[in-house]
């Protein structure tokens, strides 16, 4: 018997069993409800920068009409001087955006577990307040939202196991696999051609959904990697159950059995490995409270502002050793403001070193994590999808690592600025803005 | 029926299949609560030593002026809880810091699932896990063969030949499945007694008592169910896909759609849209940093006037906290009404959630547990609400001490000494009380009780229709 043929008699076999055509249809509706929710997330961050944006624009008009006009303080607060680099950066509304992949459609990952926008200022910290999740129901958060990957991960498995459980063991049961056995050559072939019928159907399934998530939210303008890269993790997933099955059914004799056999692997690698490894994780490296930079954003500053003046004026030196030589470096008349408004720095330095620790133990706790994938797919499968999708740990980290790094480059332009005694104009503060955006 | 019964578990005890898997399932359910309680243990022990740092840097203020101790301010963490280590609920997903400071009420920060990546869609190895996605289908296999077997193999006429009637049967089959499932629940139960046996109290035993029976419900609808399908399916296989088919639709799809869906039909803002109303209308208040604002003039007349004197100077108290009070009290307001409009969404979208029940009975069984477990919504909205009453009460004290404390006004460094700052009391979270949690679960556990009926209605409907041969 041809593979054709044994593909044709497949078919049939698919097509006259309604049980196993309406899990397909299941799949592909749930499938298609999580890429709308994936895609329904992305348009509502989109939405959401787009407000900010809007408003902080706002905020630089008004801030332009004060030059324009010639105004220096707002009305009501006199001590304000918006010519100084210190109060024009403090007025510069900056915006930084963990701008959603199109590639979310398919992963929405740990999207909802931290902010995606952050207004930028001197005295800002990539672990403030602000940069928790948005506001949502704890419970939803826990249940998950149901998107592609979670389809993908933990129903495509179950599919493929309606789709095969019976496969050879039908036979058997029924008495004709030793007839079958004389019309084809190997009965291993013959189950392996019956297994890549199911594998190319299900492949051809996910492959036109795929691509319908990547019209939804235009993932092909953005980066057309993100979509080969989906398939690429789809099909492997795909091919490392249908292989775990194939033993499965070759081995076995009855239905019951292997439908036993695949309900408990399903079970053991979707739910039971992965909790195991969650909670040894939270075991050997429990949550951190943080008391270590509550410390320096609280009595670390208590400290830092009790210190004598000169020792703030070594620190802040040892820190900018350009303003040495700054035009306001040895007018005492001016120490006290320039000492005060350049503390921001000497804080930020603190903060940053506090938060160095809470970065290696995130990074002991993802390493730990990592060296489960070889026994936990799951995870491991999860983990990349995020990644295709940006929705991984490691972006947020480094949409963190950016927030840091424009929050050093503010500091170093408003200290160097104000000790140079730089004027703010209009152009000035329109230089500000480009250069701060980014 | 109790002979059947009787004979169903000789059954059970003389395969050697199902006793391997009863084991080997008792095993990984005893190293859950084991691992379950461990780790409850080392959060709280995290907790107390973060809580008692925080409030010896507290008690260790030698003297500071009580506006500048109301910026310094302190942090509550979120306790660990006992019966968590049986189901953790949101816990994992919400933040475990709080700041309490003056002029804000803040959010909670910080949560387990913000410091690493992914590593289970459903959660850690907990009692729960075992108890609501795996014992089921336990029980599924248990049951799905249960009449069926009896049909194919003959033993169903004789049975009924004997005087057994279908009813008795499928109730003896139903009960006998079920009475497994129950016997793992009260091994969770117990076990989970005596590896926490020095802190239980009465509300813990009775918080569990009511997991146990929640559990049991869900169970009963489980094997009735796949009994019933047992009953009315001449094959064995379509009885199991057919309630593997359940099963996949009410553990999988269903909770993750509707809960997707409640918070569409009852949308909460998005913080940005939260902060700038809570600003807005904040900002209309009093502002103890703003002198041009028009209600601090109107406050400080009403002052001058109560005290019976034409200016602050003359005041022998301090006017800048008083005024510091007026603003808190005016906060106080807007956040009740924002954060007020926050819980009630919550609130709607729980109790939509909740009678998602009707379709499906597991959302109920999901509820009940995390709420006897205490790791809800409701019990972290609690603590939420305790803490701002606590904060209110902490920037009350320091006001009042700046006002009353002897310094007039304008005095900014006049400071209070470290006897002051120690008679601050420090947070006491105070569990949610057993009432409350019964009252926000009585549809819950009415709607499983629903189930039940459902379940029984059809055993016995079921049976007028089953197929002897």
């Amino acid at each position: 018997m041809k593979n054709l043929d044994i593909f044709l008699y497949e078919w049939k076999h698919f097509v006259r069993s309604p049980f196993k055509m309406v899990a397909l249809l299941l799949f592909v509706l749930a499938a298609v409800y999580g890429l709308h929710n994936g895609a329904s997330l992305y348009e509502k961050q989109k939405a959401e920068i787009e407000k900010i944006n809007q408003k902080a624009e706002a905020q630089i008009e008004k801030m332009i009409t004060h030059y324009d006009k010639g105004e220096k303080s707002p009305e009501g607060r006199p001590w304000v001087n918006f010519t100084t680099p210190f109060w024009a950066i403090w007025n510069l509304p900056t915006y930084h955006f963990k701008a959603p992949s199109p590639a979310l459609v398919y992963s929405i990952g740990q999207a909802e577990q931290y902010g995606f926008y952050k207004q930028i200022s001197v005295w800002a910290s990539a672990y403030d307040a602000d940069m928790a999740e948005e506001i949502a129901n704890p419970e939803r958060l826990q249940t998950g939202t149901l998107d592609f990957a979670f389809v993908l991960l933990f129903l495509l498995p179950l599919l493929l196991l309606i789709l095969t459980y019976n496969l050879k063991s039908a036979e058997t049961e029924q008495g004709f696999l030793a007839l079958i056995e004389v019309q084809t050559a190997s009965k291993n072939t013959w189950l392996l051609s019956r297994m890549a019928f199911y594998i190319g159907l299900v492949l051809l399934f996910t492959f036109a959904l795929i691509l319908y998530g990547a019209m939804l939210t235009h993932v092909f303008e953005a980066s057309s990697n993100a979509f080969g890269q989906m398939l690429f993790y789809s099909f492997l997933y795909l091919i490392f159950w249908a292989v775990l099955y194939y033993f499965i059914l070759q081995k076995g004799k009855s239905i019951l059995g292997n439908t036993l056999q695949m309900v408990g692997l399903w079970l053991l690698l979707t739910f039971v490995i992965p909790a195991v490894v969650h909670q040894y994780v939270s075991i050997s490296q429990p949550i951190n409270l943080m008391t270590d930079l509550i410390d320096v954003q609280r009595d670390g500053r208590e400290k830092l502002f009790a210190q004598p003046d000169s020792v703030i004026d070594n620190q802040i030196f040892a820190l900018f050793p350009e303003i040495k030589g700054s035009k306001l470096a040895n007018d005492s008349t001016e120490r006290v403001r320039l000492r005060n408004f350049s503390a921001s720095a000497l804080a930020n330095n603190m903060l940053k070193e506090a938060t160095t620790p809470i970065i290696a133990e995130n990074k002991a706790k993802n390493a730990l994590i990592k060296q489960s994938y070889w026994f936990n797919p799951l995870t491991f499968f999860q983990n990349q999808l995020n990644a295709v999708a940006q929705t991984h740990f490691q972006d947020y980290q480094n949409y963190r690592n950016d927030i840091e790094r424009l929050v050093d480059k503010r500091i170093k332009i408003m200290v160097l600025d104000m000790w140079n005694d730089e004027k703010v104009d209009k152009d000035k503060f329109l230089t500000y803005h480009k250069k701060l955006k980014s | 029926m109790f002979q059947i019964i009787k004979n169903e578990w000789l059954y059970y005890s003389r395969t050697r299949l199902f006793l391997g898997i009863s084991a080997g399932f008792i095993l990984v359910l005893l190293f859950s609560i084991f691992l379950g309680s461990y780790q409850t243990q080392i959060q709280t022990e995290n907790y107390q030593t973060a809580q008692k740092h925080l409030r010896e840097q507290w008690e260790s203020i030698k003297e500071m002026n009580p506006h500048g101790a109301a910026h310094y301010g302190t942090y509550v963490f979120k306790p660990a809880n006992l019966l968590s280590s049986l189901d953790e609920g949101v816990n994992s997903i919400t933040g475990n810091v709080l700041r309490v400071e003056g002029h804000v009420q803040n959010e909670i920060v910080h949560s387990e699932a913000s410091q690493m990546q992914t590593i289970s869609k459903f959660g850690k190895l907990k009692s729960s896990l075992l108890l609501q996605f795996i014992v089921p289908i336990l029980l599924i296999f248990l049951a799905f063969s249960s009449i069926s077997n009896e049909k194919q193999s003959g033993r169903l006429k004789l049975l009924l030949l004997q005087g057994t009637s279908p009813l008795q049967l499928i109730f003896a089959k139903t009960l006998s499945v079920w009475l497994y499932g129950l016997a793992l629940l009260c091994t969770t139960i117990l076990v989970y007694t005596l590896l926490n046996i020095q802190n239980i109290n009465s509300e813990i035993m009775s918080r569990a008592g009511l997991f146990l029976l929640t559990y049991s419900f869900y169970y009963f609808v489980i094997s009735g169910l796949t009994v019933f399908f047992s009953a009315r399916w001449q094959n064995p296989t379509l009885a199991l896909t057919s309630m593997l088919g359940v099963w996949i639709l009410w553990t999988i799809f269903l909770p993750h759609i509707l809960m997707s869906s409640v918070e569409k039909w009852h949308e909460l803002p998005s913080r940005n849209e939260f902060k700038v109303a809570m600003k807005e209308d904040r900002s209309k208040g009093v502002d103890g940093h703003n002198p041009s604002d028009e209600r601090k003039k109107e406050f400080e007349q009403k002052v001058l006037k109560e005290y019976g004197v034409d200016s602050l100077s003359q005041l022998p108290i301090n006017f800048d906290g008083l005024v510091m009070q007026a603003d808190e009290e005016y906060g106080n307001m807007v956040w009740d009404k924002h954060f007020g409009n926050l819980r009630v969404v919550l609130s709607e979208q729980k109790q939509s959630y909740q009678l998602g029940g009707i379709l499906n009975p597991f959302i109920s069984l999901q509820n009940a547990s995390m709420g006897f477990a205490a790791s809800d919504n409701l019990h972290h909205q609690d603590f939420l609400v305790q803490v701002e009453n606590y904060r209110r009460d902490f920037i009350k004290m320091l006001n009042d001490k700046h006002a009353f404390g002897g310094s007039k006004t304008g005095d900014w460094s006049w400071k209070a000494g470290n006897e002051f700052f120690k008679s601050v009391p420090d947070f006491e979270y105070k569990p949610t009380s057993l009432a409350t949690v019964l009252s926000n679960y009585f549809l819950d556990f009415f709607i499983l009780g629903f189930w039940v009926v459902f379940v029984l209605m059809l055993l016995i409907l079921g049976t007028k229709k089953m197929q002897v041969l």
